[in-house]
């Protein structure tokens, strides 16, 4: 046992160079990349609970196989005081690195939350089955689920996007993988997620939470264009509509 | 799979206990209950829903009169455990109307000034559920007195009080029936606001609840009109009643006066 | 199934009232749940294969058929078989005999349970022959499941059924445990078996009702025109989530206490030796678990939009749930250390639990971090998590349980070497078919999605070798489950006590046990514990 204890010692270690490690960035914060920086980290804090764990249990399966018939195990007698450390300890180490992870996870949380003030606000309308995206400058675009038509979500690099979400019907979600982000939409309600588009580029978001029939359809095109794509995008729209 | 050898196993004296009751019990749920609603509201075929419900309701009460006749007449498995069960029990339907009451909360609460939504009925009759209040408590209490006629091993005490409380339970539920008459009269229905949602949902559970505390009221008076009781069946049975006297007063100032 | 043997009387059976038979009516329904969940489960993953249509008609009628599988493979597998097959068998084979009680408290209510969760059962599988198949997932999330065309009514009393079941079940077993114990023993006493039913059994009690309760407001809903999640009538579409999550969270408990219960009295018994750290087990771990488990149900509603002080504040709780399970863990693992290990199946269960239980619960921590959950959740990776530690870790809880048991009940050896066959199919199996999900999961793919052609093409291949996993599994089960049927008929007989425990239910019933289980009634010494290795 006593192994074990070291062992989960440097563990505590472990994640206490992982916190040291986080830095600071400058400008508008980068969900997504903050993601990718905390997801290692917690990676890697599991890795090593697991691999403590799992050598301790593997090997003392493989070390006390029994050599005779009726053998009866030999495990030494604690008195309470070691029975008492021995739960106390774990639980502090336990304690510590799930206080390690929550504070790391607030972090990178706020910076969710928190949009930018610069930020480019997107109403967003999911139903059974379309997208419906409307730019506070009056333009509106769609992705519908069946025909696949419409230009989906277009964004210009560079500027923060605000979400401002809601369903006419049931709940739908918006997921950006590649950005790391989703939240529900709901009738009568108004959610918000916000990403920073960061490269030109293509992706999709897509609905994550069940709607029926044609849930595994409901996705949409993402388009991250430079500013005056966006501007010459925004115009065509406008007279389109 | 156990079975081919415990055939052969006469350590023991005893034989296998066994009861059709409680299979009756479920089946005639599963048709009378299940089947019957299914039918009913979501295939709209009353034809068939009147067929399982004839097929199930002979098969429940079959069931509970079994039970009941069992649970007068044999020994159970160990002495004094049912007035400990039942508690235990009421503890989970508390929380069973905690999850209505949770739910009318949040719809009150986040509807804010908007209360009592359109459609409810300026002049809700507040004087009914004092009345129904009275009576309730006032069942509550004749059942306490029916409770201690019969320690007193009084029969006819306790057979009349115990009447008497059956005819006080009858009559609120009475009191329900023609309050929902009348408000469904008005055009307030359950699918009329969130308030009406609440209302019915909430002073209806109460009312099953009541149902089922005046049916087992039933089971004991015909045991006692064939002269036998049961003092734990008595004692849960009432404690049920008090439990349902109790949830009323949350209904009265939650639903009515809130 | 034998009755071909003299001792088979069919009414003995159905009218039975007495635990142990209970308990295997339990056993053959959450079998016969799981088999035909695992069934849809080989759909489900036919289907996922390939990134279009695989197997269902064509792009539009496919979603209808493969949320239906999909509908029944969640209902079924957690309610049909995981908590029946615990709380139902395992608790009610072995309860009464642990504690040294002739039944349980009241057989009759007993029985009711038994048939109530068979009615469920029945329930369920009218899925497969109405015209409106339910299809709203084991979820049940308005407002979709009020406005599908599908029979919400049918999931609602499959719900019903089964949690008046649980609740009675619940109160039954309580009492019996306060009350019936062989006298003479205390608390710290019982086996760990019976204090992790003990516990989930009180999570069952409290949290259930609430559960019944949001699925009744389902109803009325959908058939009767009420508003509660209608937001347009006063109505809040979130409210069923965290009713619904405030039972289902614990849930999770009420399956993996037994589960860890069983793996305990495997470890003990094949290592010889005493639990280690019992107290802190039973009362850091277990009775902590039961008093954190109705403040973390906010985790699986953190992109739902939620205030967020509540995703925070329950991430924390969520993440402390670490603790107590992290002490039963250790208590677990340190069980084995300086013991005299005997391997046979359920110890090989036993030794694959170890890894499980890792994997399954340290995949748990991302997704109890608010802002991981926001990329993570609602993906494969959900389901990879939940798969190791349920789909797996507590399914091969019952596993064990059975084969562990098997003696006792059946009175019969099981065939060793078929066993261990597929249980190796079993693991290999399930680590094929699971890795591959949390690969595409952290890239991205939805749940509940049959066709994901709009993602890279590699999703592809990883679906497709999950799917061989999901047939190497299907072979495993198979092995498994016919060793069972075939070994109760013609198993060699079994030594009264064969692994040697020093447990009531084997040291002082014949096997199998009769009627009334205790030939002389127990009393106990103050020095005995069932795990006294002497
Ligand atoms: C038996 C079932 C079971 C069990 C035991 C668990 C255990 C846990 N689960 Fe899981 N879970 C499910 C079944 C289960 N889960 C199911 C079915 C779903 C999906 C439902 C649906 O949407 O359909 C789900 C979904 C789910 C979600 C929601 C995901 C989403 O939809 O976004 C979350 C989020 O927090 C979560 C977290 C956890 C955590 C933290 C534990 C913890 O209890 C795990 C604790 C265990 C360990 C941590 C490992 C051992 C401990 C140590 C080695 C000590 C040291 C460790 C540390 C200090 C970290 N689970
Ligand atoms: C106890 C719980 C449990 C178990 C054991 C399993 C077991 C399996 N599950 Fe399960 N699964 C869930 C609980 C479980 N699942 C839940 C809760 C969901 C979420 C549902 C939702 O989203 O709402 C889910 C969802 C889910 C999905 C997600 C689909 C989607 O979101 O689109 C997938 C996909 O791969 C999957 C696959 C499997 C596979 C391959 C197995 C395999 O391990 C199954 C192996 C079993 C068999 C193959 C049966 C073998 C038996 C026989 C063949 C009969 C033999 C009979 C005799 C000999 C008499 N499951
Ligand atoms: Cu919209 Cu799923
Ligand atoms: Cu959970």
């Amino acid at each position: 046992m006593k192994r074990a204890v070291s062992a989960m010692v440097l563990m505590g270690l472990g994640s206490a160079a992982a916190l040291a490690e986080a830095g600071a960035k400058g400008g508008i914060p980068d969900p997504a990349a903050s993601w990718n920086h905390l997801w290692h980290d917690v990676l890697l804090d599991l890795f090593i609970i697991g691999i403590v764990f799992l050598t301790a249990g593997l090997y003392w399966v493989w070390k006390y196989r029994a050599s005779r018939p009726n053998q009866i195990g030999t495990a030494p007698k604690f008195d309470k005081i070691t029975l008492i450390g021995l739960a106390v300890v774990p639980s502090f180490i336990f304690m510590a690195d799930d206080f390690y992870l929550a504070a790391k996870g607030w972090t990178v949380w706020n910076e969710y939350r928190d949009v930018p003030r610069n930020a480019m606000e997107v109403k967003v309308t999911g139903s059974m089955w379309s997208w419906n995206f409307e730019y506070d400058n009056g333009a509106s675009s769609s992705f519908v689920v069946d025909s696949k038509e419409g230009d989906g979500l277009v964004v210009p690099v560079g500027k923060p996007v605000v979400l401002r979400m809601t369903s006419t019907d049931v709940v739908h979600s918006f997921f950006l993988p590649d950005y790391r982000v989703k939240e529900d939409l709901m009738p009568g309600r108004v959610t918000y997620l916000w990403f920073n588009p960061v490269k030109a580029g293509e992706t999709i978001a897509t609905c994550a939470e069940y709607c029926g029939n044609r849930h595994s359809f409901m996705w949409t095109k993402v388009k991250m264009v430079p500013q005056a794509e966006f501007d010459a995008w925004v115009a065509k729209k406008k007279q389109g509509a | 799979m156990s079975n081919s050898t415990t055939g052969h196993n006469h350590a023991q004296a005893h034989h296998w206990e066994t009861s059709a009751a409680p299979l009756l019990v479920v089946l005639g749920v599963l048709f009378a209950v299940v089947f019957c609603f299914v039918e009913w509201i979501t295939y709209n075929n009353k034809m068939l829903a009147i067929i399982c419900a004839g097929i199930g309701t002979p098969l429940l009460l079959a069931g509970i009169a079994k039970w009941t006749a069992e649970a007068l007449t044999q020994k159970p498995v160990m002495e004094g455990l049912t007035p400990i069960a039942l508690p235990i029990f009421i503890v989970s339907e508390v929380f069973i109307f905690m999850g209505l009451f949770v739910s009318y909360w949040t719809m009150r609460l986040s509807a804010g000034p908007n209360w009592p939504p359109a459609g409810t009925p300026t002049d809700m009759n507040l004087v009914l559920p004092i009345i129904m209040t009275v009576i309730l408590v006032a069942s509550s209490f004749t059942y306490h007195i029916a409770e201690i006629k019969s320690e007193q091993n009084n029969m006819g005490g306790f057979r009349l009080w115990l009447f008497l409380s059956i005819i006080l339970g009858a009559i609120f539920l009475g009191c329900t029936a023609y309050e929902y008459n009348h408000l469904i009269h008005i055009n307030f229905v359950p699918s009329t606001n969130a308030y009406s949602t609440a209302f019915y949902s909430i002073t209806g559970f109460h009312a099953s609840h009541v149902v089922v505390g005046l049916g087992s009221f039933l089971t004991v008076l015909i045991a006692a009109l064939a002269g036998k009781t049961n003092k734990s069946l008595t004692f849960c049975v009432g404690l049920y009643w008090h439990f349902v006297d109790v949830v009323w007063f949350f209904v009265v100032s939650q639903v009515y006066y809130w | 199934m034998s009755s071909a043997s003299s001792g088979f009387k069919l009414g003995e059976w159905i009218f039975t009232t007495d635990h142990k038979r209970i308990g295997v009516l339990y056993l053959i329904g959450s079998i016969a749940a799981f088999a035909v969940a695992g069934l849809m489960a080989l759909l489900i993953r036919i289907e996922q294969s390939s990134p279009g249509p695989t197997i269902v008609s064509d792009a539009y009628t496919g979603g209808d058929q493969y949320n239906v599988w999909l509908y029944f493979h969640g209902a079924a597998m957690i309610l049909g078989f995981l908590i029946p097959g615990l709380t139902g068998f395992a608790a009610n084979y072995l309860l009464p005999l642990m504690i040294g009680a002739k039944d349980v408290a009241f057989p009759r209510i007993n029985a009711l349970s038994v048939w109530l969760f068979w009615a469920g059962i029945v329930v369920a599988l009218l899925t497969f022959i109405v015209p409106d198949k339910p299809d709203v997932m084991w979820t049940g999330y308005p407002p979709y499941s009020i406005t599908t065309a599908g029979n919400t009514a049918l999931y609602v009393f499959t719900v019903h059924l089964m949690g008046f079941s649980s609740i009675l079940a619940a109160v039954n077993f309580l009492v019996t445990i306060i009350y019936m114990r062989a006298p003479g023993m205390g608390w710290n006493q019982l086996n760990m078996f019976v204090w992790s039913c003990l516990t989930a059994l009180i999570i069952q009690l409290i949290f259930v009702p609430v559960l019944a309760a949001a699925v009744t407001l389902l109803l009325f809903d959908r058939y009767l025109g009420t508003h509660f999640f209608d937001p347009a009538n006063g109505g809040d579409v979130l409210l069923y989530q965290n009713l619904f999550w405030f039972y289902s969270h614990p849930a999770v408990y009420v399956i993996f206490l037994p589960a860890m219960g069983i793996f305990y009295e495997i470890f003990a018994t094949m290592a010889k030796n005493p639990i280690f750290n019992y107290k802190a087990a039973v009362y850091g771990g277990m009775c902590f678990i039961v008093l954190i488990s109705g403040e973390v149900w906010i985790h699986h509603l953190y992109y739902s939009g939620m205030p967020d002080w509540l995703r925070i504040g329950q991430m924390i709780t969520t993440l402390m749930i670490s603790v107590p399970v992290g002490l039963m863990t250790i208590s677990l693992f340190g069980t084995l250390y300086k013991g005299a290990i005997t391997f046979n199946v359920p110890m090989y269960y036993g030794t694959a639990a170890l890894y499980l239980l890792l994997i399954g619960g340290l995949t748990g921590i991302p997704l109890a971090m608010t802002v991981m959950a926001v990329h993570l959740g609602e993906t494969s990776f959900v389901h990879a998590h939940f798969h190791f530690i349920m789909g797996i870790f507590s399914t091969f809880a019952v596993f064990a349980a059975v084969d562990f048991w098997f003696p006792k009940i059946a009175g019969k050896m099981l065939n060793e070497k078929q066993g261990k066959l597929g249980f190796w199919f079993n693991f290999i199996g399930v680590n094929i078919t699971f890795w591959p999900l949390f690969i595409i999961g952290v890239e991205g793919m939805p749940r509940r999605y049959w066709d994901y052609s709009q993602f890279p093409v590699h999703f592809g291949s990883y679906h497709k070798i999950a799917t061989i996993g999901a047939f190497i599994v299907a072979i495993g089960m198979v092995l498994t489950i016919s060793n069972w049927l075939i070994s109760a008929i013609k198993g060699e007989k079994a030594p009264s006590n064969p692994w040697g425990s020093n447990s009531l239910e084997w040291t002082h019933t014949a096997t199998p046990p009769g009627p009334g289980n205790f030939p002389t009634p127990v009393t106990v010494d103050a020095n005995w514990t069932p795990y006294n290795y002497k």
